[in-house]
């Protein structure tokens, strides 16, 4: 299990609940939980497919969880699967996430589905249905799509 | 080995971003979607095995769900979220760069009794970047005697 090179930390007003929410939804597994010795959590690490992602709460200064900011974030997960991301938005409905995109194949060649976690960050997931070139993708898209900076 | 995840951070002028993050950090950019108007609609930048997504402030009604996505320019400089970066080496000389750069250092490079070197950085518009690279290897039992925290390994009940 490794702390992939970049990796978000995000913030939640109750990160113990959030892990669990995470636990239940996605099947993240916490590895870590660093107490900050008032109830609260200033490091975390749960792991899914081997990958870790942090959380923490409640939120220090210049911090906020989306709860807070009426749903506004400054951030969002996207989280790529081998296989059964219908499955994995079942159980995250299941388990109170709330779906903000149904599972759909997009032009782009992957089948996503989107959804909030109870404070609020949005979480995409995406599993590839059909491999495709930068070129292919923006014939399917209508977008300039390259590999870089211009200039 | 890859990961999973890619954390999407967003800026009222994404392509300003792209930019900045380029010059300031060394990230390269790998992926730019722009519509005919020449506006980001999604773009990724890798640095090493690493990825992250760029994109831009999300409107009211055009977009799916609730969670609309702002810079922290658009929130008193709030922030949901901070982005760590593991650096092999060089983490000094790379907060020199990202400084000379514009870079805001909320945090100079120090040692931590968790077994890194860290400096901390907000970027013009007000996103926190944590660079890390690893000094020691520090067991859990040693990092709570060296801190006071308590650490532990599940959620109780797990």
């Amino acid at each position: 299990m490794n702390v992939p090179p970049i990796c978000p930390l995000i913030f939640y007003r109750d990160a113990r609940a959030g892990l669990d929410f995470l636990e239940r939804a996605f099947g993240f597994e916490t590895r870590m939980v660093v107490d900050d010795g008032k109830g609260g959590v200033i490091h975390s690490e749960t792991v899914f497919d081997g990958m870790v992602v942090m959380v923490a709460g409640p939120p220090p200064e210049n911090y906020a969880s989306p709860a807070e900011l009426g749903g506004r974030a400054t951030a969002s997960i996207c989280v790529q699967v081998k296989s059964g991301v219908d499955a994995l938005c079942e159980r995250a409905r299941a388990a109170g996430a709330v779906i903000v995109r149904e599972p759909s194949d997009q032009a782009y060649g992957d089948r996503t589905f989107g959804c909030h976690d109870p404070e609020g960050h949005a979480w995409f997931f995406g599993q590839e249905i059909k491999q495709m070139s930068a070129d292919e993708m923006a014939k399917a898209t209508g977008r300039k799509i390259t590999a870089g900076l211009e200039g | 080995m890859s990961s999973p995840f890619t954390p999407v951070v967003f800026y009222k002028d994404p392509m300003a971003a792209l930019r900045w993050l380029e010059k300031a950090f060394g990230f390269e950019t790998s992926l730019l979607v722009t519509d005919d108007d020449g506006n980001v609609g999604h773009a990724e930048m890798s640095f090493g095995e690493g990825r992250v997504g760029i994109g831009g402030e999300w409107g009211a009604a055009d977009r799916i769900g609730p969670a609309r996505m702002r810079s922290p320019a658009s929130l008193d400089g709030q922030g949901t979220q901070f982005i760590r970066i593991e650096l092999a080496s060089g983490l000094d000389a790379h907060c020199a760069r990202a400084e000379a750069a514009g870079a805001r250092i909320t945090q100079r490079p120090e040692d931590q009794f968790y077994g890194a070197r860290v400096y901390r950085a907000l970027d013009p518009e007000g996103h926190v970047w944590n660079f890390d690279q690893a000094i020691a290897q520090v067991s859990n039992a040693d990092m709570e005697a060296a801190s006071g925290l308590k650490i532990a390994t599940a959620l109780p009940g797990d």
